[in-house]
């Protein structure tokens, strides 16, 4: 290493005599590659810390056949069930998890309305803000899933509780995207509305509501798509949707169910993801 | 010295971009290259350091036969060639000596590139080019707060730092105000002097292609319609080259 | 009598099929087919049919409304004893989320690469990837968790391994939007001054993608503190073991503690990360 400084300096003499303004440019150089050093290091040493607790041990002696099966199953799925379309068949659950998602997104949706305006600072006076704002923080408190276990001790286990809880846990992002949406209002508009003699009422239906509707809109079809794959999980605490019977086949090792059950989520998700993106698409071109 | 000899461009949408064109660069040479656009300017500039291929013809530069050069000789041969943009080309959100010393990548190694590892010599090297374009000052601000002037300096030091025997520009000046213009010029011109650099340049801009330039090759429609000294083109010649009488925006009035 | 039915059926009529409008002039005008009422009622039938199929009830919500409160209510006081087995499952929740945050950003890279249209021009290797991430993305991390529990068995590892995958997918779509946001002429520009296609990637396309990317990673992070609570009710280790097993057995009081544990945490992380990600910006 020396040797090779050495050489360079070397080569520098003879090859071209920098003059002392390079020079000094040179030394002045701001010193980012500390900051770059310490930022990895810490990377580095958080990284080893959580090494600590991830006790890898070992693929279970038959996870690889388990895998092997949930793989085969993904590929030929029990096409039975796919099929079937009895509440015992898969197209029933789907359609059952787009209805909890669809009822959850629509209560969430408009519960996030009164809450977005008492929120949007261009709405009322800055001192009040802080209420919708806190609301939305507490609501957002609490995992999904811990809604799911409460809202099962209002309506017993099954979809009900679903809906309940995909329209507390939508609420907040919704809201969030809302007062965006009306903090971007044009209030021009409503002064020449004023000019023409129109009431509140009016200014709100023809001033404010046109110019919210299209980003409303493309809000709860977003978060609807959101809703899909959070209905498909609540399953997994009882609260409806396509994740009890997931759990039910994976636990009875039924691998083409299984299958069968994870062929449907996707393509479910993946339509519903499709034609999301094109209305979106849509609205936001006009 | 660059020969062009009898060639044709055509590209794959079938439009002839360049028809039999015969053209001798000497080292050293300051050439301007004007036409309207769509002539064949930017095609003609860009099958030198083979950005683009030709289609027939022989196209040798300081002995090597271009169309025969392919990867590592490529790459090599372009190292020779410096190549400045009309929008710049720089790399924004880094700073302006970072942008330069991206010329000195293709000798390190790839890693050293991607956490910006440079030799103390390096540095230097891309220091001294910023000098002799005169915005050595800025050399540790971002590329992308400079203005456009500037950018096309640092593009400058950054080609210069490559210690090229060519420099091409594609109309490096079309996105400049005239003062700013006439100033990169100086710097081009300057170049050509003092490093013995060729500098073949394609310009919108009559005015400043007869200023500086010694030597203007004038094309229309793939064709070489006027090639020699700029004290010698005229009125005629200009109508000639762009179909009709020059207009205003063609002159910048530097 | 048919003129009084004509006196309502006309303006519900004219909502679907609006009549023509006779200027004063003579000229007609016809107004656009409107899609408003179609819409409407459209998702009234959908309303109706979710509300039939879900068992949706607003009297249910009148009457055992009070039992959410319940719940929210016996979680205080909360009880702090329960504090010390709080910590480990803690720690195991940030764990996952680093480990699995930086694993699935790392794998992200070259497949993101792939799946940017400026840099790949084969449609082939590009479609393929496209289609890949989006059926991994469709994949909820809980039911990802679930199935790594079966294959790694039941603990952290699974989790980690769920987080990955989760951030994998989704990391991977923000790159690739972002790396087609570049601008690619310095990538030329590099080509021109004799760089392969590599280096004048390295030098073009990673300063202008670097700092989003960090970005992107960041906010991944965030998500996946709050993913990685959850992860524990499949069996993959964390806070959601200890949280079901305390709701199982209705003791509130330490639900309490976990989920006040975790609200800290998240703000704690929330803010750091949001504060890096405006330095980077």
């Amino acid at each position: 290493m020396k040797t090779s400084t050495k050489k360079l300096s070397k080569q520098e003499m003879i090859e071209s005599k920098p003059n002392k303004i390079i020079m000094d440019t040179l030394a002045n150089e701001p010193k980012v590659w500390i900051i770059h050093l310490i930022a990895t290091f810490i990377v580095l040493a958080i990284m080893y810390w959580s090494k600590g607790a991830i006790n890898f041990r070992g693929i279970q002696s038959n996870g690889v056949v388990i895998a092997k099966n949930i793989f085969t199953g993904l590929i030929n799925p029990d096409w039975s069930l796919l099929l079937n379309l009895t509440r015992q068949g898969i197209p029933f659950v789907l359609m059952e998890t787009l209805a909890i998602a669809f009822l959850g997104t629509f209560i969430g949706a408009i519960l996030a309305i009164p809450l977005a305006f008492i929120s949007a600072s261009n709405m009322v006076s800055k001192h009040f803000t802080w209420l919708g704002v806190f609301i939305i923080a507490a609501i957002r408190t609490f995992p999904p899933f811990v809604y799911g276990i409460m809202f099962i001790r209002v309506t017993g286990p099954g979809p009900f509780a679903g809906v309940l809880t995909l329209a507390i846990t939508s609420i907040g992002m919704i809201a969030k995207l809302y007062i965006e949406a009306i903090e971007d209002i044009d209030k021009k508009i409503l002064e020449s509305l004023d000019a023409s003699g129109c009431n509140t009422i009016e200014k709100i239906r023809y001033g404010i509501l046109p110019q919210l509707m299209t980003n409303f809109v493309s809000t709860v079809i977003y978060r609807y798509e959101i809703n899909i794959k959070n209905a498909s999980i609540l399953g997994l605490v009882g609260a409806g949707g396509i994740g009890a019977p997931l759990i039910f086949a994976m636990s009875a090792y039924r691998w083409r169910e299984v299958g069968a059950i994870l062929v449907g989520l996707i393509i479910l998700v993946l339509i519903v993801e499709y034609f999301s993106t094109a209305i979106r698409t849509k609205l936001a071109r006009g | 010295m660059i020969n062009f000899n009898k060639v044709s461009k055509v590209y794959p949408n079938g439009v002839q971009a360049l028809k039999d064109v015969s053209l001798k660069i000497e080292q050293g040479e300051f050439v301007a290259i004007i036409g309207l656009s769509g002539a064949g300017k930017s095609t003609l500039l860009r099958t030198i350091n083979r950005m683009h291929d030709i289609s027939s013809g022989s196209l040798t530069v300081n002995g090597h036969e271009v169309n025969k050069l392919n990867g590592k000789a490529l790459r090599r041969f372009r190292r020779k060639i410096g190549m400045v943009f009309q929008s710049f080309n720089l790399v924004p959100r880094i700073t302006v000596i970072k942008n330069v010393l991206t010329s000195r990548v293709p000798d390190l190694p790839l890693w050293k590139s991607l956490i910006g590892l440079y030799s103390k010599q390096d540095k230097i090297i891309a220091l001294e080019a910023l000098d002799k374009v005169g915005i050595l000052e800025k050399a540790y601000i971002r590329a992308d707060q400079l203005s456009g002037g500037q950018q096309q300096r640092v593009a400058l030091a950054r080609t210069l730092a490559q210690n090229p025997e060519i420099i091409l520009a594609d109309e490096p000046v079309a996105a400049l105000d005239p003062v700013t213009a006439g100033q990169v010029m100086d710097d081009f011109k300057r170049i050509n002097k003092e490093m013995n650099i060729s500098v073949i340049i394609n310009i919108h801009h009559v005015d400043l292609a007869l200023k500086y330039a010694e030597r203007v090759v004038g094309i229309r429609a793939g064709e070489i319609i006027y090639d020699g000294p700029a004290t010698e083109v005229t009125e005629e010649i200009l109508t000639q080259i762009y179909g009709r009488k020059i207009s205003e925006d063609e002159l910048m009035g530097a | 009598m048919m003129n009084i039915l004509k006196n309502i059926f006309q303006p519900v009529l004219s909502i679907f099929i609006p009549n023509d409008i006779k200027l004063s002039n003579g000229k007609v005008v016809k107004p656009p087919k409107p899609i408003t009422p179609y819409i409407v009622i459209a998702l009234i039938i959908v309303t109706y049919f979710s509300v039939e199929l879900t068992g949706f009830k607003f009297s249910t919500i009148i009457q055992r409304g009070n039992q959410f409160l319940v719940i929210l209510r016996r979680m205080y006081p909360p009880d702090w004893a329960f504090m010390p087995r709080v910590w480990k499952p803690l720690f195991d929740t940030i764990k996952m989320s680093v480990l699995g945050s930086i694993i699935g950003c790392a794998l992200a890279i070259p497949f993101a690469i792939v799946s940017s249209t400026n840099i790949n021009s084969s449609k082939i290797t590009l479609n393929i990837t496209r289609v890949f991430l989006s059926i991994v993305r469709t994949m909820p991390t809980l039911i990802i968790a679930l199935i790594a529990t079966y294959i790694f068995d039941i603990g952290t590892f699974a989790g980690t391994v769920a987080i990955t995958i989760f951030t994998f997918g989704i990391v991977s779509k923000m790159l690739y939007e972002q790396i087609e946001t570049v601008d690619m002429e310095p990538f030329v520009a590099m080509e021109a001054l004799g760089a392969n296609k590599i280096q004048a990637f390295a030098s073009a396309i990673v300063p202008q993608v670097l700092p989003s990317y960090l970005s992107i990673s960041l906010y991944n992070f965030e998500i996946n503190v709050r993913n990685a609570a959850i992860l524990g009710y499949v069996g993959a280790g964390g806070l959601g073991l200890i949280l079901d097993e305390q709701f199982g057995w209705r003791a509130y009081d330490r639900a309490g503690v976990i989920l006040f544990t975790l609200f800290i945490t998240v703000v704690v992380i929330e803010s750091i990360s949001r504060y890096l990600r405006e330095r980077l910006a």
